[in-house]
């Protein structure tokens, strides 16, 4: 037996843990004491982990579609299909017409190699992130700056749209032992999930008011007990204009007490950690209070302040700094003429280097499609117009562990080796790059991604010179500012290295136009007497194909999908009781937009008035408003008024 | 039982014909500093002076994933048991951790014998090392699993000043001595005393967790913990199935069949009775559907009187690793003091 130390594959914490190998087999997970992050401790998905690598689901050989169905291929006749019909779309409508997502649960190597091929070698500047719909590079890069052992010194955590308990267990872990030492706790969440029921005080979250609310308590901070100190807050203080306490509570659905109460903790620390979750960015007014999140870093006086922004996918920071995402070039936005002239200098001359579309464009207007790791479809609010559309892209190239419900649609589908059996590095939520390594060989004929993108690309007669992930890493750290001066050697240590951002927007400026622009939380009307939310930090795991094959963590997420198999509507029990509605039993759930059918569920830690759906569950039906964000196109679901039928 | 002392400087030698006999499984360090019961190879290899390993022994009697039958379904269905036989000396472990391994032979070796584990285990030699300081998460003292032991292992080492003092507690650690008598002589009373001295300089070492097992017990049996309690801790267990997977008594498994061509395999998973799913049936009641109601099960099965009269113990050992691996505050200590304070 063997113990190979690397990364846990799931979330954004990046947790240190041992893969145990007998017998080229992993056969075990065990978690890392000596990691900075773990300490010792790994939830239920990072428990699991070697059963990723062990899955007997897992793809081995490449397939390729004759007719209806996907045959199994040999890896010649799959990468020569795949140059065939990429090179088909580009001669027949230019190469923008290829789109390519990243992934998240991809290395820094195999997302930097992707963003190297879509842009110097097919020549499109269309490459996003599968997760664009609800993960705000921008806002969020702009406002987080802590790390997570800030935590460890905090006397208070304000935790904003956030249960790390479920999301990021590794981050709780650290907000569970700061309880234990005495911090205190303040939440804000619609939710009054576990960690809330043990704050000191909880602001319960009006849907659709998130910003509002933020600004309510900045405005008792800034304007009221002056935390401002020397900053200039002229712009700010306009801005919070309508959003004094005492006056905003119907607009924000905080009594000024709580905001008071709030203030009161927030004074009497030394040092305060806000935490919020990226989730709260797949709404509207979610992602304005990411950006006034901004406003806290900015107050000069009172306690020292953190943000801590939680990422819930493994290298999603370090796919975005990696260029999987709309707009930015590997370490930089597009249009950095500095950037420019490095990636002409590593990848041989010009390349595509304009903005290009976000992932939801990419997936309406691109003839071609390439996926890497992911199912971008279900992370868009309108998962069954997105599907359909998906059945009419002319080539549909997917590179993953399993056949998932993207990948049977797929022309061609790559299979790939999963992080127990490849090299590299991840970059986690707090910027920590640390090495994954290779415990085993992939099974059957299964590929790094990156060696496929690597061979794909000489495939297209434009070679890559990096023979090794430790190669493609020492080019990223030419490329890639903040990861200068790095190599796999020099992350062996357990922890790997800490790295700054590259090109983060102005935290109060941003603040201050997000503040300025946000709304009155949504009303439930008579004809709908509940407000239906849609909440990405409910069952999202259940719904990836990299949990839900395994045997013992799998069964734990997908038990939602067997007892709540048209989706999930949580209700507080009395508005159960009102409506004579039964917990597992299915009712019509009906809009303004449209109905559909869900199974009840009763929890006390949704308020009465509200009803909350996993943004999954909401994203199948047609019930919830879907409306475009001003400044993004961006889709995102709405809080929509719903009336509940009588129970059938 | 006989007492023996093995000099210091003949240590290496009488570990490494213990190699030549049989694969030794030791506290190994690895690359990150942590420390982990592995496979040796050479004396060299062994990390005498580590303090707790990362796992404790079970992943070698009860392995996290392991194949246990295979079966083939052609014309005759045709099943094989796939059982793991090899001798093994676990070698300078925890006395807690053999103290684990006692309470996981009450569960498997018991009325209905488990072939999978027993195989293994009745070809495995427990020779424990005694403690002379306590890790900070520690509380074996609460567990009576430690420092040192009375009995329950196959030979304890202290570490003296000029050797090994070797006590043999059962008739597999004498047969051991008995090939070994050319290096060991038997134990001197000031030997003895010395070893003494040690144990209770040892029992000064603990840090800040306890275990107040005999409220826990009292209280668990007799069903006075109110439901509060029992969701209070809810609150703070995130239900990461840590605890569970660490503790060196923790036995829940689960069974899963992996088809290949016409027959395949069937493979016995660790699992945990705090999950959600472990204890649903197949028409989708869950007998323990509330969080609280799986916390409170489990601390049942761990430590009221009814589970430690059929196993001749309470199931807490005090390695406190489930303190270490507790992704928010459930862990033994935690709970023992909410039962407690009612």
């Amino acid at each position: 037996m063997a113990e190979i130390a690397t990364i846990c594959p799931y979330c954004g914490c990046g947790c240190g843990l041992y893969l145990h190998v007998a017998n080229s087999r992993v056969v075990g997970t065990a978690p890392m004491r000596a990691h900075p992050v773990s300490r010792g401790r790994l939830c239920l998905k990072g428990w699991h982990a070697h059963e990723l690598a062990d899955s007997p689901d897992r793809l081995t050989r490449p397939l390729v579609r004759r007719g209806d169905e996907l045959q199994e291929a040999s890896w010649e006749e799959a990468v020569s299909e795949v140059v065939r019909g990429l090179q088909g779309v580009i001669e027949r409508a230019g190469p923008q017409a290829v789109g390519v997502l990243g992934s998240a649960r991809c290395s820094n190597e195999d997302n930097y190699l992707l963003v190297r091929f879509a842009r110097a070698v097919v020549g499109t500047q269309n490459i996003d992130s599968g997760l664009a719909a609800y993960s705000l590079p921008e806002q969020i890069a702009a406002v987080s700056d802590a790390r997570i052992a800030d935590l460890d010194d905090a006397d208070l955590i304000f935790l904003v749209g956030a249960e790390p308990g479920e999301e990021e267990p590794a981050v709780g872990a650290h907000i569970y032992r700061a309880l234990q030492r005495g911090a205190k706790l303040v939440t804000a969440s619609v939710r009054r999930h576990a960690l809330a029921r043990l704050a000191a005080l909880h602001l319960p979250l009006k849907p659709g008011a998130e910003a509002a609310a933020l600004g309510s308590l900045l405005y008792e901070l800034v304007v009221e007990r002056k935390l401002a100190g020397d900053a200039d807050v002229t712009d700010l203080t306009a801005a919070l204009a309508d959003l004094k306490p005492a006056g905003a509570e119907g607009k924000t659905g905080l009594a000024a007490a709580l905001v008071s109460g709030a203030a009161d903790l927030w004074q009497a620390a030394e040092k305060v950690v806000v935490v919020f979750s990226s989730a709260l960015a797949a709404s509207v007014e979610g992602a304005r209070a990411v950006s006034a999140m901004g406003a806290f870093r900015a107050l000069g006086a009172g306690p020292r302040v953190a943000v801590l922004g939680l990422l819930g996918r493994c290298n999603l920071r370090g796919s975005w700094d990696m260029g999987v995402r709309r707009g930015f070039l590997p370490g930089a936005p597009a249009g950095d003429l500095a950037a420019e002239g490095r990636l002409k200098a590593a990848w041989g001359g010009d390349f595509a280097s304009g903005e290009g579309l976000p992932a939801w464009e990419i997936l309406d207007q691109c003839q071609a499609l390439y996926v890497m790791g992911d199912d971008p479809s279900r992370n868009l609010p309108d998962w069954a117009a997105r599907r359909a559309r998906l059945e009419q892209v002319k080539f549909l190239v997917v590179q993953d562990l399993f056949l998932s419900p993207l990948a049977e649609l797929a022309h061609v589908v790559l299979p790939a080796a999963s992080f127990a059996e490849k090299d590299g590095t991840v970059t986690n939520l707090e910027g920590r790059v640390q090495l994954v390594r290779a415990a085993v060989k992939a099974p059957g004929e299964a590929r790094e991604d990156w060696r496929i993108i690597a061979e794909l690309s000489r495939a297209f007669g434009k070679p890559v010179s990096p023979q090794s992930a430790a190669d493609v890493f020492a080019e990223i750290s030419q490329a890639v500012p903040a990861y200068a001066g790095l190599s796999h050697h020099s992350l062996q240590a357990a922890g790997g290295a800490e790295i700054g951002r590259d090109g983060a927007a102005d935290a109060l400026a941003g603040a201050i136009s997000a503040l300025r622009a946000a709304e009155d939380g949504a009303q439930a009307a008579e004809q709908f007497p509940l407000l239906l939310v849609a909440d990405p930090t409910l069952g999202t795991w259940a719904e990836e194909v990299s949990v839900s094959h395994l045997p013992v963590a799998g069964r734990e997420f997908t038990v939602t999908g067997k007892d709540y198999p048209d989706g999930m509507l949580v209700l507080n029990p009395a508005d159960g009781r009102k409506n004579d509605l039964r917990p597992g039993r299915p009712v019509e759930v009906a809009s303004a937009h449209g109905a559909g059918r869900m199974q009840v569920k009763f929890s006390p830690e949704v308020p009465e008035g509200i009803a909350v759906t996993p943004y999954h569950h909401a994203a199948r039906h047609r019930i919830m408003n879907i409306v475009a964000e001003v400044e993004t196109g961006r889709p995102v679901f709405a809080p929509t008024p719903v009336s509940v039928g009588a129970g059938k | 039982m006989n007492a023996y002392f093995l000099p210091r400087d003949r240590v290496d030698e009488l570990v490494g014909r213990l190699l030549r006999a049989a694969e030794v499984i030791a506290p190994k360090r690895v690359e990150t500093g942590d420390v982990f019961y592995s496979p040796v190879s050479s004396p060299g290899e062994v990390a005498w002076d580590y303090k707790t390993a990362v796992e404790p022994l079970k992943r070698f009697l009860l392995p996290q994933q392991e194949t246990v039958l295979r079966f083939s379904t052609g014309e005759k269905l045709r099943v094989e048991p796939v059982l793991e036989e090899k001798d093994r000396i676990f070698l300078a472990v925890r006395n807690c951790d053999v103290t684990g391994v006692n309470v996981l032979d009450a569960m498997f070796g018991g009325e209905i014998e488990d072939p999978y584990y027993m195989a293994r285990r009745r070809r495995a030699t427990f020779i424990s090392l005694a403690c002379l300081e306590a890790d900070e998460q520690c509380f074996c003292v609460c567990g009576d699993a430690g420092p040192f032991l009375k009995n329950g292992y196959d030979q304890q080492w202290t570490p003296l000043a000029e050797g090994m003092l070797i006590e043999v507690g059962s008739d597999k650690g004498q047969a051991l001595a008995d090939a070994h008598q050319d290096l060991l002589s038997p134990a001197e009373p000031d030997q003895v005393a010395e070893k003494l001295q040690l144990a209770k300089r040892a029992e000064e070492t603990f840090g800040e967790f306890r275990s107040y097992i005999a409220a826990a017990m009292r209280r668990l049996t007799l069903a006075e913990t109110p439901d509060e309690v029992w969701e209070r801790l809810a609150d703070h267990c995130v239900e990461c199935g840590g605890c569970t997977f660490l503790c060196p008594t923790c036995s829940c498994f689960t069974v899963t069949d992996r088809l290949e061509g016409d027959g395949g395999v069937r493979e016995r998973h660790w699992d945990a009775c705090l999950y959600n799913c472990y204890a649903r049936e197949a028409s989708g009641h869950n007998p323990r559907a509330e969080h609280s109601q799986r916390l409170r099960a489990r601390f049942f099965h761990k430590l009221s009187h009814q589970w430690a009269q059929r196993n001749g113990r309470h199931a807490c050992v005090g390695c406190g690793r489930c303190v270490v691996g507790c992704q928010a505050w459930a862990h033994m200590s935690a709970a023992t003091e909410a039962i407690r304070r009612g």
